[in-house]
C-alpha cells in the first residue's frame, strides 16, 4: 500500500496536533502523486487523425497523441510523431481532441438528490466560521453524479462546501475516476472559500434574526477570527521558542505548558501565512471591495469568485492582479442591469488582461461546464480564451498546470475525444481518458436510456 | 444547489387565469415590414436560404425566396443570418411576483394567475432578449389542482392588457407527486401520500360532477316550467372543475414518475376529460407509448435532474426517446434562467438522441404552441400567423447564437444594437 497509507485514517491520527497543518500538506502532496500511475493503462494508446486543441500551443490538424503509462508521451502533427509498434491505434479522424476539463467550483460527492437531506453533506450552518470543515471528510466517491459529469469531458474538479457561511470549510481537488475517495482526491484542503455575498447573513426573518444579521456583523466576525488565529499562531510560536530556549542565565531549561489546541484557528493559520489560497467570493461591487480590504488587512493570498454585479469596477478588479472564477454567468442580472450584464463579464475581464476560469457551481450540472464557456464566446470572449478558462487557466490557478490543463508531453493523460467544438451544446463526447485509462462511457443515466429506448 | 432553490419546480408554484378566454386587444397600427436575406427556419416547411418574410399589420403576409411587398415597407436586411419563429415557453412562473402557489388548500382551480400578473417584471424582458415571445404562466405544483393560467406575449414596455395573448384558450394546472404531499403532509393534512394525492383529486372531480348534476336538474326543472325550483349555489371552485369536465380547459399536469403519468391518464379517462400535456414528465420515456396513444404531449427539461427523488431517473434522452415513440415534445423553462436560452436547451436534444434541427426547433416553437393551444396563431413562419420572429446573429441551435432582434406582432420589441436595455418600447423610469 505504501503511500496509500496516507488515508483518512492516517489523517485522523494527526488531527488535534499542531502537526495537523504540516500533516495535511504532506498528505496532499502524497495523494497528489501516489495515484498518478495507479490507473494507467499498461498498453500505449495512440489517438490518430484528430484535431488537437492543445491549449498551450495552438491547434494541430491531423494530429497524433500518444498516451503511455498514464501520461501524454508525444503530441504533434501526423508524420512528426513516431507511433510505437505495439500501441493501440485509435482513428479519431473528424474528431476534436482536448485536455480534460477542470471545474473550478462544484459540489460533486457532497450531494446525491438535492431535496433529500439524507444525501446531502454540503455545509455546516451552525456557525459562520467553519474553516476546520474539510470536504474530503464527506466526499462520496461512489456518487452517481460523477460518471454523469465525466461523460461530458470533465475530468477534474474543485469540490467546495456550499456558500451559506463566510468560511464554510476547505475545498478539495479531485479527479473523476477511481475506486475510492483516496484514489480520486488529488489535493485535500487545496483552498478555503471566504464568502461575502450577503447570503451569509442570518436574517432570514426578523423574528429569527441572530448575529451576524448584517454585513458589518459578518465582517467583524471574520476580522475577529483572523485576529484570533494570528494570536493563536503567535502563542504556539512562543511556546516552541520557549521550549527550545536553552540560553537561560541559570542554565535551567524552561518547561512551558503548551497552548490549548483549537482546530478552527489552526485551520486558518496556513491561509494567514499566505501558504494557501483563499477563494474570495463577492457579487456586488461594494461587497467585493469590503472583502478585498479584509483580505489585504490580513495579507491573504486570494483569487476572486463570482463578482457577478461588479461591472462598474472591473478596472479595479484588474488592478488586483488576481485570477477570477467568473460566474455563474447565468446569474440573473439585477433589474437595473441590461440583460447581458453578467454574460459579458468574462469578455470584459479578458479585455483587461484578467485571468478567468469558469465553474459549474453545481453538482448535477457539472457536465454543462463547457456550455458556460461557450455562451461567454457568444458575448465576445475569444474561443481560445473560453476553452483555456476550463482547462489550463484553472490548472494554473489550482497549482496543477505541471500535470493538467493542456496536451503537452509529460502531463497526465486526461484527454477527451468529441465530435465537434467542446463548447457547443450539440457536441457529443465520444471518449474520455483519465490518467491514460479509457473510462467506460456509461452512467446510471445511460443504463436507463438503454433499458427503455428499445421498447 | 443554489440553482435548484431558484427553480420554481421545487419551490412549487401556481398560477391561474381568470378571464374566460383572454380578450382581444385592438391591434396597434403597424408599418409594413420586410425581412430579407435570411435563412428562414419556418419549422413547418423547412428552411429557405436567402429567404424573405413580408409582415403586414402584425401578421406574416408572405414567406419565400422573394416576396411581393410595397416599396414603402421597412426593410430589415438579415445579412444572411437566421430567422426563426419566436420561442414559446409552455411552462413559466415569471411575472407573478412570487404569487405562484395558493398553497392553503390542495384544490384551488378558481385561482386566476391573471390576478397576480406583474407585467413590469424584468424577467419578461430577459426572456424576450433570449428570443421568447409567448409564455404560459402557470400556477405552481403545491396543489393537486392549482389555478388557471395566463398566456402572455413578451411585449415588454407595453400596457398590461396589451401583453395578454388575445383569445388564448384557458389552461388549468394540476400537479401530483412529491410537491402536494410534502406541502400538505408537512402540515399534517391530507394529502401526505400519493394515494392521498389522487384521493383528493378524485374527490374534487366527483364533487364537480355532483355540482353539474345539480345544475342540470335545476335547469331541466326550469325548462319544464317549474317556477319553484331553487337554483344551486354558484361555486367558483366547482364551476372551474365543471369546465374541466366539460372540456373547456386545457389540462396541464405537473407529473414526474411513470406510474403517476399512467394514473393521471386513467383518472382523465374515468372522468372524461383530456390531458393536454404532462409537465416535467421526466420519466415519460418509460411509458412513451402510452402517452402517444392518448395524444398527450410533454413539456420537459433537456437535462436537469436529481434535484429531488422523483427527478432521479431523469435522463437527457427523455425528449428524443419520447418523440421517437410518437409523443409531442416541448422543452420548457420552468425557470427565469432557462427561459433566456431555451434555444440551447432544445439544441441539446440533437446531441442526446440525435433530434434533427427541425425536430429540435419544434420543441421550442410549434409544439409548445400546441400545448398552449395557440399553434394556429404562432410557432412557425407561415402566412397568416402572428409576426413573432427572432433574428439571430448565429446558428440558434448551438451555444453561440444570440437574438439580434425580436419582433412581436410585427413590432421590434428587442434590438440588441440599441443602447440601454435594447428595447424600443421601453425606457427605464418612464
Amino acid at each position: 500500500m505504501g503511500k496509500q497509507s496516507f488515508s483518512r485514517q492516517a489523517l485522523e491520527t494527526v488531527v488535534g496536533r499542531w502537526s495537523l497543518v504540516v500533516g495535511q500538506l504532506l498528505l496532499a502532496y502524497a495523494v497528489s502523486f501516489h495515484a498518478e500511475t495507479a490507473w494507467a493503462q499498461a498498453k500505449t494508446v495512440v489517438l490518430k487523425g484528430g484535431k488537437l486543441l492543445t491549449i498551450s500551443h495552438g491547434t494541430v490538424e491531423n494530429g497524433v497523441l500518444v498516451i503511455s503509462a498514464g501520461k501524454i508521451a508525444a503530441v504533434g502533427a501526423a508524420g512528426s510523431v513516431k507511433i510505437p509498434k505495439d500501441a493501440d491505434v485509435i482513428d479519431v479522424s473528424g474528431m476534436t481532441v482536448y485536455p480534460g476539463l477542470i471545474d473550478s467550483e462544484s459540489y460533486l460527492g457532497l450531494t446525491e438528490i438535492s431535496a433529500e437531506d439524507s444525501t446531502n453533506d454540503l455545509i455546516e450552518t451552525s456557525d459562520e466560521i467553519m474553516p476546520h470543515m474539510h470536504v474530503f471528510d464527506a466526499f462520496h466517491a461512489e456518487s452517481e453524479l460523477i460518471p454523469v459529469a465525466r461523460l461530458n469531458g470533465v475530468t477534474n474538479a474543485i469540490v467546495a462546501p456550499q456558500t451559506q457561511d463566510t468560511l464554510p470549510g476547505q475545498d478539495a481537488f479531485i479527479q473523476l475516476d477511481g475506486k475510492s475517495a483516496n484514489d480520486m482526491l488529488r489535493e485535500r484542503d487545496i483552498a478555503l472559500p471566504l464568502n461575502f455575498t450577503g447570503e451569509q447573513r442570518r436574517n432570514e426573518t426578523w423574528e429569527k434574526r441572530k448575529f451576524p444579521q448584517t454585513r458589518m456583523g459578518l465582517a467583524s466576525q471574520l476580522r475577529q477570527a483572523f485576529i484570533d488565529a494570528r494570536d493563536y499562531s503567535d502563542r504556539w510560536a512562543e511556546y516552541e521558542r520557549k521550549k527550545s530556549d536553552t540560553t537561560k542565565a541559570d542554565g535551567k531549561k524552561d518547561s512551558p505548558s503548551p497552548p490549548k489546541h483549537d482546530l478552527k484557528l489552526e485551520a486558518l493559520v496556513p491561509y494567514l501565512q499566505g501558504k494557501k489560497t483563499i477563494v474570495l467570493a463577492a457579487k456586488d461591487a461594494s461587497d467585493l471591495q469590503t472583502a478585498v480590504s479584509l483580505a489585504r488587512e490580513f495579507h491573504l493570498k486570494f483569487v476572486l469568485n463570482h463578482i457577478s454585479h461588479s461591472q462598474r469596477v472591473l478596472d479595479y478588479v484588474a488592478s488586483l492582479n488576481v485570477p477570477v472564477i467568473v460566474g455563474p454567468i447565468y446569474e440573473d442580472p439585477k433589474d437595473f442591469e441590461r440583460y447581458d450584464a453578467v454574460y459579458k463579464l468574462p469578455v470584459e475581464l479578458n479585455k483587461r488582461g484578467v485571468k478567468i476560469a469558469f465553474a459549474s457551481y453545481d453538482a448535477h450540472a457539472v457536465r454543462n461546464l463547457p456550455y458556460a464557456a461557450g455562451y461567454a464566446t457568444a458575448f465576445g470572449l475569444p474561443h481560445d480564451e473560453a476553452l483555456r478558462a476550463i482547462t489550463l487557466t484553472p490548472a494554473e490557478i489550482w497549482g496543477v498546470s505541471d500535470r493538467l490543463g493542456s496536451l503537452d508531453v509529460g502531463k497526465t493523460a486526461n484527454v477527451v475525444v468529441a465530435n465537434g467544438d467542446p463548447l457547443d451544446v450539440k457536441t457529443d463526447v465520444k471518449r474520455v481518458f483519465i490518467e491514460g485509462k479509457q473510462i467506460p462511457m456509461t452512467s446510471r443515466q445511460t443504463a436507463l436510456r438503454d433499458r427503455y429506448s428499445g421498447q | 444547489m443554489s440553482r435548484v432553490s431558484r427553480l420554481s419546480c421545487l419551490a412549487i408554484i401556481g398560477v391561474s387565469l381568470h378571464v374566460c378566454a383572454q380578450q382581444p386587444v385592438a391591434p396597434a397600427t403597424h408599418n409594413d415590414v420586410v425581412i430579407k436575406n435570411a435563412v428562414v427556419m419556418t419549422v413547418t416547411h423547412g428552411n429557405i436560404q436567402s429567404g424573405s418574410v413580408y409582415i403586414k399589420d402584425g401578421k406574416i403576409a408572405a414567406v419565400g425566396k422573394d416576396v411581393n411587398a410595397p416599396s414603402g415597407a421597412t426593410v430589415i436586411d438579415a445579412g444572411g443570418k437566421y430567422l426563426t419563429p419566436g420561442i414559446i415557453d409552455s411552462h413559466s412562473h415569471i411575472a407573478l411576483d412570487d404569487d405562484v402557489n395558493e398553497a392553503t388548500s390542495p384544490v384551488t382551480p378558481q385561482m386566476m394567475m391573471m390576478d397576480a400578473f406583474d407585467y413590469q417584471d424584468k424577467a419578461i424582458y430577459r426572456g424576450l432578449a433570449g428570443g421568447v415571445t409567448t409564455s404560459l404562466l402557470l400556477h405552481g405544483s403545491a396543489n393537486m389542482i392549482g389555478g388557471q393560467a395566463v398566456v402572455i406575449k413578451h411585449k415588454y414596455g407595453a400596457a398590461r392588457d396589451a401583453m395578454l395573448f388575445p383569445g388564448a384558450p384557458r389552461s388549468i394546472k394540476f400537479a401530483s407527486g412529491e410537491n402536494p404531499k410534502r406541502v400538505y403532509g408537512s402540515k399534517d393534512q391530507l394529502p401526505s401520500t400519493r394515494m392521498g394525492n389522487f384521493a383528493v383529486q378524485r374527490a374534487a372531480l366527483v364533487e364537480a360532477q355532483d355540482y353539474m348534476r345539480d345544475w342540470d336538474d335545476y335547469n331541466a326543472k326550469v325548462k319544464r316550467g317549474n317556477n319553484d325550483a331553487k337554483p344551486p349555489k354558484h361555486d367558483l371552485k366547482l364551476e372551474a372543475l365543471a369546465d374541466v369536465l366539460r372540456g373547456k380547459l386545457l389540462v396541464q399536469i405537473h407529473c414526474y414518475r411513470a406510474d403517476e403519468l399512467l394514473t393521471e391518464m386513467a383518472m382523465a379517462r374515468e372522468f372524461g376529460y383530456k390531458v393536454r400535456a404532462f409537465h416535467h414528465a421526466l420519466e415519460a420515456y418509460k411509458v412513451a407509448g402510452d402517452l402517444a396513444a392518448q395524444g398527450v404531449a410533454i413539456a420537459t427539461f433537456s437535462d436537469w435532474w436529481g434535484y429531488k427523488q422523483e427527478a432521479w431517473d431523469a435522463i437527457p434522452w427523455n425528449a428524443v426517446i419520447s418523440m421517437r415513440k410518437g409523443v409531442r415534445v416541448a422543452i420548457k423553462s420552468d425557470s427565469e434562467d432557462f427561459a433566456r436560452r431555451l434555444n440551447q436547451e432544445a439544441a441539446k436534444t440533437m446531441r442526446y438522441g440525435g433530434a434533427t434541427e427541425d425536430e429540435a426547433l419544434k420543441m421550442i416553437t410549434i409544439n409548445p404552441a400546441w400545448i398552449i393551444g395557440v399553434d394556429d396563431r404562432v410557432g412557425s413562419i407561415d402566412v397568416g400567423k402572428d409576426a413573432d420572429l427572432v433574428l439571430w446573429d448565429g446558428y440558434p441551435l448551438s451555444s453561440f447564437g444570440l437574438p439580434d432582434k425580436v419582433l412581436i406582432d410585427g413590432d421590434v420589441y428587442f434590438d440588441r444594437s440599441l443602447p440601454g436595455f435594447g428595447m424600443p418600447h421601453y425606457r427605464e423610469g418612464e
